[in-house]
């Protein structure tokens, strides 16, 4: 494709490769007279702009010169690094002169622009070049056999390569070897090449084919091979490129007949040996591979003769031809649209004629329409052959878990190099470790969490600590898990209860005479003090024993003893009080009723002034909120101090939260920072982490660490001492969960990865990386391993979804049912909220089935309903800092159980549950999703996805349609008598959150209960998609759910009618846990704690989330168990007799691979032949007796299909034949 | 640490050009000189060939995966000048589309963030680039920004799906208001920034002038949650540069330069979590960057048939600062 065009008839030369940005330059022609005859001569420089769409080059400079030229190269002498302009533009002249340039100059417009100039040369300097290894030789060429070497730093005196050859004749071409330079081959007109070697001085060789031919035109040494040169003949009758090797002199290697008439010009790619461009009088250009011969590309180019060619040195891909018709072109080899050519032509074409109404019509002319025939012709294709610079060598691209694949093409070599074809060509598949310290910190966290030393560990952190801030807030974690919790919270405030006792003891007479007057300097400790004083106040009254008047008398005294005496207290207190006989009065008070206590008190309060009165108001009223919200900041540990020695249960964490939200908001910097500690005393883990996150700048991995160490510390002693249910996750904490697991994932730990990851919540972000995490775990899910989309759903389990032994990570999967109990909003830990949430939690997940067996839709148009959400979540805008979004939650990361994951695909819509409520407009509002259900798409379809709105309508009639719920709720209801029947979570109306509000919209249920103030007990999910689930309303699982105290035998879930198996296993997840014989850590503890306010509904909630059963993959058929247990056992023998690594490493491999077959097993895919060839093998495993269950294999393989079979039978034969090699 | 966990035997007839693993990590898809593009499970360290795709007619430059969520589709660019889409069906992989709108190789292929659907962005020695959007029903429709890259654009690479403004509060439900946008590098040494306006159009947003030759390849880095965007090119000039935006709005970039390698530098990825960059250079070799506390890029590793060691220092100063 043409790319520029000058108009000029010109020797041509690039700017070296160095040079950044791109010249070319021209030097006026010597041989050819331009239209005009004009003998003017200029030098001039242009700039090579492909960011200028237009066909014109931009010109640098101009230099009018007495000299016309023959010849022009641009070598990089002297050039810096930097690449500015320089080097030296080197010209032969008609007279025998050798011109040397400054470009810089030129373009700078200096009038003084020769640098040296010689003509020793008798006749026109024809040839020319610049040797690449030492760029100040310069060979140059002229008539009568002259040939000099000019050493640029020398110039006067240039040197001869030897001996002129005889009989003298033109120099037409020269070129320095491109692999040894001494070498130097010069060639003339009558076909002969002569090669010299500078060091010995002298012709080493000729080159002719003796043809008398050969008219040499051109000549060009190969980029690469050092012996090998071409020869390009300008003769018609022999118009050839030969390609000549000096080891084999006699004839021409090769012979390249593609030009029709003689070539005038041939230019060899530095960039690719395999592109040699020829010019000839057949007005063509060629791109032929000399190795070949084969013309790669015929350069598109109107009708006149080439005399010059160049490729450009810099952009391998661009080329300049001069042509006879007075133009230099700019041509790319790559191809391309000739759109820019065009538009130049018009644009004469218009500028000559003018569009400005020339004839006087009043009407400009239309814009000149160039034939469309062209358009067929604009299109210029590239080469045959890829340049070798587009060939891309080596890569190296990261994917999901601290993955790098690499790959490297070690040598190019030839293309039809034979043994190409055996060289092994491997990517790397490698695991990239950068953050030791914070895997091995991970990895101590982990299994703190799974031996639950968290004691030990708080301690060792205590150790560790390089701040007294972090000793701090480890040593309020560590507190959690010791008795007395809030004692010993005082006591890191720095309040002993013992001391404080005997220092009350000892200083009660002060303190109860300076009462209010105490400086503010000693208020801290005052009001330590104090709430000791206010607590033990009993004791310290005085002793009131000894004999007193009573007296009548008219005084204050008097009045009283009257009141007394008549029993008006009131007046009695009133008199008191006006006396300001304070204590008289709260004597009198408490005599008077707790009516009257109280109104004293209050006046009491009223009238003191004291500094601590109101504190001492708070002890008394039990107002700790007033204390907690207005407390000096400075003093927030006295305050916290307060709340832990008097707060009530139901309150302490709500006032712990109070105190450390006005640290966070109205104090400074440090004490911003100390709202950790009340959050920790809160056990408010998102207000943790909001305030840490907030305190510690930097995400890198170490910080996040010390983040979740804590975070994951605070959830464990949450749930120890608070009974509650600490699955529930915030936004913010799901978050830097998942940060935490994609950084792990970063660096290979997948499995640590998912086991941080918080387990029932419906974070889009964290649904989505579990997914991920699961299946880059390796494990063959079932539905990839039949090639279908991960989110297909495929057939449920035949298996019965229980527990089976063995797979420590399926224990958190029960929880990942109960979606219900993400409460949305951060407040979570709060006692008061804690009831009410509990509540309803899954009662409702079998009531509204009610209403799907009013209107069952059919079960494959309901999956498609329960994909949208994994469809539609593309839509969401995604937690920055999730790569990765989208994907159903797939919760778990079992093989072998496609049912299982699909089921949970299944869940995939109970993370949306919350939504349900406004599933009508969410119907409305997907189908304009251009991508709705990548499911549907693959059930058989051909095109790729299609658009299913349909598939709502259920779920939103379901949820519009729903009614109260039955009974089934109240069984829960323990402690809630707040709380409303689970029904009003649906019965919201559909338009509250609005139309465009899908519910498959996860973010919406992260703000809708925030901003619109939901009730707490707002949430049922389960309700909604269970009737989905189980769209005959199953009676079976209705009843489970109004009985959930009495659990069902496993056996009755696998009786479950398929399609309803995530319903069941709603149902059995929360079965399960009742079925619990007795939680006691979740009873006692909050009975220890004191926390009578605590609901049961809150401890029956804990106990549901707790993982009490493990879902696995589907089990081997019975039959096929044996074929496990042997080939397991077979090998585990074998490991133990095996000595060398390399064996073992074998054979772990084996036992991993044979995973395939009992996948196969499973699925029951593998034909019976192959079932009782494998069960031969077994028992002449049994038997020992190898040989013969190698000869067994090797029948089977030899008679069944191998796409069936290939997956594990090698593998098995290498644990047979080792275990014959081992004897075992 | 760099260590090798599983080596491939692609089994390729001549070079190979490209290697991705899928979304999960668990397939490879790689492609070659030989005019093949191979796919293979890798899980488990195996190596088991999934499918050898073969329908182009040249040398088949890369090879994307799609999000899982639109299926297991693969999209491959060749010299050929085509562009084929290959998806599993019921187990095999065919072609599903073949997009042929180029006039030269098409270099570079690369799939949006799943979030705005399923596009592809195609950069080719045309010049062009093209944006193929799958609109239903087998179909595709195209837009081509012509001369984005005179004499060829080498690479694209989207942006990650950020929606403007505040990135957690949006108004919930709404379809969110996302700019789509992608970078591109080409044989005009630059760097160009594409915007798709209101009216569907793409549009030019910005020119990254830093190269002194061919832009080999640009890789946007995922956004890992903070208002910066990040940038990675490298050259045939030898060189590296990371451009960042702090301020999307402003979107001034400014460049840093991260090395000057002696040789071509074909390819820059980033590490899923953005901190990483493999950089893949023309004397073969792979280096793994970082960048350090105090702003500058370290090289933590060299990375040689897949192996190498991990300097730590990187991250040894980062404890120290904790």
């Amino acid at each position: 494709m043409k790319l520029k065009e000058v108009d000029r008839t010109a020797m041509q030369a690039w700017s070296p490769a160095q040079n950044h940005p791109i010249y070319l330059a021209t030097g006026t022609s010597a041989q050819q007279l331009d239209a005009t005859f004009s003998t003017n001569a200029s030098l001039e420089i242009f700039e090579l702009d492909l960011s200028d769409p237009s066909l014109d080059m931009k010109s640098c400079a101009t230099f009018s010169s007495s000299h016309r030229y023959h010849n022009l190269i641009w070598g990089p002498y002297k050039m810096d690094s930097k690449g500015n302009v320089s080097g030296v533009l080197i010209a032969g002249g008609e007279n025998g002169n050798i011109i040397l340039y400054d470009p810089s100059k030129i373009i700078a417009g200096d009038k003084e622009v020769v640098i040296a100039q010689n003509d020793k040369h008798t006749g026109p300097v024809r040839a020319l070049d610049v040797n690449i290894f030492q760029t100040n030789l310069v060979a140059s060429g002229a008539n009568e056999s002259e040939i000099y070497i000019w050493d640029l730093n020398n110039f006067a005196t240039p040197m001869t390569p030897g001996a002129k050859t005889q009989p003298p004749e033109d120099i037409s071409c020269i070129a320095w070897n491109r692999q040894v330079q001494h070498i130097l081959a010069s060639a003339s007109p009558s076909g002969r090449a002569t090669v010299w070697d500078l060091r010995k001085n002298e012709p080493i060789i000729k080159v002719s084919d003796h043809s008398n031919r050969m008219h040499c035109s051109g000549l060009a040494w190969h980029p690469d091979v050092a012996t090998q040169m071409v020869l390009a003949s300008e003769d018609d009758r022999l118009p050839v490129v030969q390609m000549w090797d000096l080891r084999f002199a006699s004839s021409p290697l090769r012979v390249l007949e593609n030009h029709a008439r003689g070539i005038l010009a041939i230019a060899w790619s530095m960039a690719d040996p395999e592109l040699l461009l020829s010019c000839g009088k057949d007005a063509k250009i060629l791109c032929s591979n000399p190795n070949t011969g084969e013309v790669l590309y015929e350069l598109p180019t109107n009708t006149q003769w080439c005399f010059d060619i160049q490729w450009c040195p810099r952009n391998p891909a661009v080329l300049s031809a001069a042509s006879f018709d007075g133009r230099i072109s700019v041509y790319s080899i790559m191809g391309g649209s000739a759109d820019g050519l065009r538009q130049k032509q018009v644009d004469k074409l218009s500028s000559s004629f003018g569009n400005l109404d020339p004839f006087g019509t009043g009407q400009p002319l239309p814009p000149l329409q160039i034939p469309q025939q062209t358009a067929q012709h604009s299109i210029v294709l590239p080469l045959k052959k890829p340049p070798k610079w587009i060939r891309r060598p080596v890569g190296a691209s990261f994917s999901f878990g601290g993955k790098l694949v690499t790959f490297e093409n070690v040598r190019m070599q030839s293309q039809q190099g034979a043994e190409q074809q055996q060289q092994p060509r491997p990517v790397f598949i490698s695991q990239v470790v950068t953050e030791k310290e914070f895997l091995s910190r991970s990895d101590q966290l982990q299994q703190v969490v799974q031996s639950q030393g968290f004691v030990s560990y708080c301690q060792k952190k205590i150790d560790a600590s390089q701040t007294e801030f972090e000793k701090n807030v480890w040593s309020f974690l560590k507190v959690n898990f010791e008795d007395d919790s809030r004692g010993k919270y005082l006591e890191l405030l720095g309040y002993r209860k013992e001391d404080l006792g005997k220092k009350a003891l000892k200083d009660s007479d002060q303190v109860a005479q300076s009462d209010g007057e105490e400086s503010p300097a000693a208020e801290e400790q005052l009001l330590g003090e104090c709430i000791k004083e206010g607590k033990q106040e009993s004791e310290f009254l005085p002793p009131a024993g000894r004999t007193f008047n009573i007296s009548v008398s008219g005084d204050i005294d008097g009045l009283i003893t009257q009141a007394l005496l008549t029993g008006n207290f009131e007046s009695a207190v009133d008199l008191c009080l006006h006396d300001n006989r304070m204590a008289d009065a709260i004597i009198l008070a408490i005599a008077g009723g707790q009516e009257l206590l109280a109104r004293t008190q209050k006046k009491y309060f009223a009238k003191s002034q004291s500094k601590i009165t109101r504190l001492i108001t708070a002890v008394v009223m039990k107002n700790w909120k007033e204390i907690v919200e207005s407390c000096d900041l400075k003093n927030w540990r006295e305050a916290l101090a307060a709340v832990l020695t008097y707060a009530k249960p139901d309150e302490f964490s709500a006032l712990c939260d109070l105190l450390g939200t006005r640290l966070e908001s109205e104090g400074d910097i440090l004490l911003q920072t100390q709202a950790c500690l009340c959050y920790i005393c809160a056990g408010n883990v998102e207000k943790l982490v909001a305030c840490w996150t907030k305190a510690q700048d930097g995400s890198s991995p170490l910080s996040l660490q010390d983040l979740i160490e804590k975070v994951v510390i605070l959830r464990k002693a949450v749930q120890l001492t608070q009974a509650m249910d600490t699955n529930t996750v915030g936004v913010l904490l799901a978050e830097k969960m998942s940060q935490y697991a994609n950084l792990l994932a970063a660096q290979g730990s997948i499995a640590a990865a998912l086991a941080f990851l918080p387990e029932n919540t419906n974070q889009p972000n964290i649904v989505q990386l579990r997914d991920r995490l699961c299946r880059a775990q390796g494990q063959p899910v079932p539905g990839q391993e039949s090639s279908k989309i991960p989110y297909e759903r495929q057939q449920l389990p035949k298996g019965r979804p229980g527990p089976m032994a063995g797979h420590t990570q399926m224990s958190r999967v029960p929880a990942q049912q109960y979606y219900p109990h993400v409460r949305i909003a951060p407040t979570v830990t709060t006692w008061s909220n804690k009831t009410p949430t509990a509540l309803p939690s899954h009662p409702p997940a079998a009531s509204p089935s009610d209403t799907q067996g009013e209107n069952p839709p059919p079960p494959g148009f309901i999956m498609h309903g329960n994909v949208n959400p994994n469809a539609t979540t593309a839509q969401l805008p995604t937690s920055p800092g999730h790569l990765h979004t989208q994907v159903p939650p797939y919760p778990q990361p079992q093989p072998y159980q496609p049912a299982q994951q699909y089921s949970f695909g299944t869940g995939g819509s109970t993370m949306y549950r919350p939504q349900q409520p406004v599933a009508p407009s969410a119907s409305n509002a997907y189908p304009n999703t251009p991508y709705i259900s990548s499911a549907s798409s693959y059930s058989g379809q051909s095109q790729l996805y299609a658009t299913q709105p349909q598939a709502s309508p259920p779920t939103s009639s379901s949820a519009a349609s729903f009614p109260p719920p039955p009974s089934s709720g109240a069984s829960f209801q323990h402690g809630g008598p707040g709380a409303p029947p689970s029904s009003s979570a649906y019965a919201l109306p559909p338009g509250t959150t609005g139309p465009q509000n899908g519910w498959n919209d996860p973010p919406a249920l992260n703000r809708v209960p925030k901003k619109k103030k939901i009730p707490e007990n707002f949430m049922p999910p389960v309700p909604i998609t269970s009737p989905i689930m189980n769209p005959l309303g199953d009676p079976q699982s209705q009843m489970l759910q109004q009985q959930p105290s009495a659990p069902l035998p496993l056996s009755s879930q696998a009786s479950f009618p398929q399609p309803h198996l995530p319903g069941g296993q709603t149902f059995h997840g929360i079965q399960q846990p009742l079925g619990q014989p007795g939680m006691p850590p979740s009873f006692s503890k909050p009975n220890i704690e004191g926390a009578p306010g605590a609901p049961i509904g809150n401890t029956i909630q804990h106990v549901q989330s707790l993982p009490t059963e493990k879902i696995t993959k589907k089990p081997i058929p019975d039959e096929h168990l044996i074929l496990k247990t042997t080939f397991e056992d077979l090998i585990q023998r074998c490991l133990s007799s095996a000595t060398d690594p390399q064996t073992k490493r074998k054979l772990d491999d084996a036992s991993k691979r044979l995973e395939f077959l009992y996948d196969k097993l499973r699925e029951q895919t593998l034909s019976p032949t192959i079932i009782n060839g494998l069960h031969n093998i077994a028992r002449s495993i049994e038997t020992r007796n190898y040989s013969e269950g190698l000869t067994i294999h090797t029948h089977i393989v030899s008679t069944s299909n191998f796409s069936e079979t290939s997956a594990f039978m090698p593998v098995l034969k290498v644990v047979l034949t080792q275990a014959n090699k081992l004897g075992v | 640490m760099v260590s090798v966990i599983n080596t491939v035997d692609t089994s390729h007839e001549d070079m190979i050009h490209d290697a991705q693993m899928d979304y999960y990590g668990t397939r490879l898809a790689t492609c070659s000189s030989d005019r093949s593009v191979k796919i293979f499970d890798v899980r488990n360290g195996g190596q088991i060939l999934i499918a050898d795709l073969r329908g182009h007619e040249g040398p088949v430059w890369q090879v994307a995966w799609a999000h899982p969520m639109y299926g297991n589709i693969l999209a491959s660019c060749s010299y050929d000048r085509k562009v084929i889409i290959w998806k599993e069906e019921n187990g095999t992989w065919e072609k599903t589309h073949e997009h042929t709108g180029h006039d030269s190789s098409v270099n570079s292929v690369c799939w949006a963030p799943h979030d705005y659907g399923l596009i592809l962005a195609c950069g080719s020695s045309d010049g062009a680039i093209s944006l193929l959007t799958y609109t239903g029903e087998g179909q595709w429709e195209v837009k081509k920004i012509n001369n984005a890259h005179t004499i060829g654009c080498n690479a694209v690479s989207w942006a990650p799906a950020v929606v403007p403004g505040s990135l957690i509060d949006q108004p919930s439900g709404q379809k969110p208001n996302y700019i789509k946008k992608f970078a591109s590098g080409g044989c005009d040494n630059l760097i160009k920034l594409w915007k798709e306006e209101e009216d569907g159009q793409w549009k030019e947003e910005q020119k990254l002038e830093a190269h002194s030759d061919w832009v080999r390849d640009v890789a946007w880095a995922p956004s890992i949650g903070l208002p910066t965007s990040t940038i990675a090119s490298c050259s045939q000039d030898g060189r590296v540069f990371i451009w960042t935006c702090d301020d999307i709005s402003s979107n001034t970039w400014s460049p840093k330069l991260l090395h000057k390698f002696n040789d071509v530098v074909w390819h820059v990825s980033w590490s899923i979590t953005a901190n990483i960059l493999a950089v893949s250079g023309g004397d073969n070799k792979v280096t793994l960057w970082k960048e350090s506390v105090d702003g500058q890029w370290v090289c933590i590793s060299d990375v040689n048939k897949g192996q190498g060691s991990v300097s730590t220092s990187v991250t040894e100063g980062q404890q120290n600062e904790q």
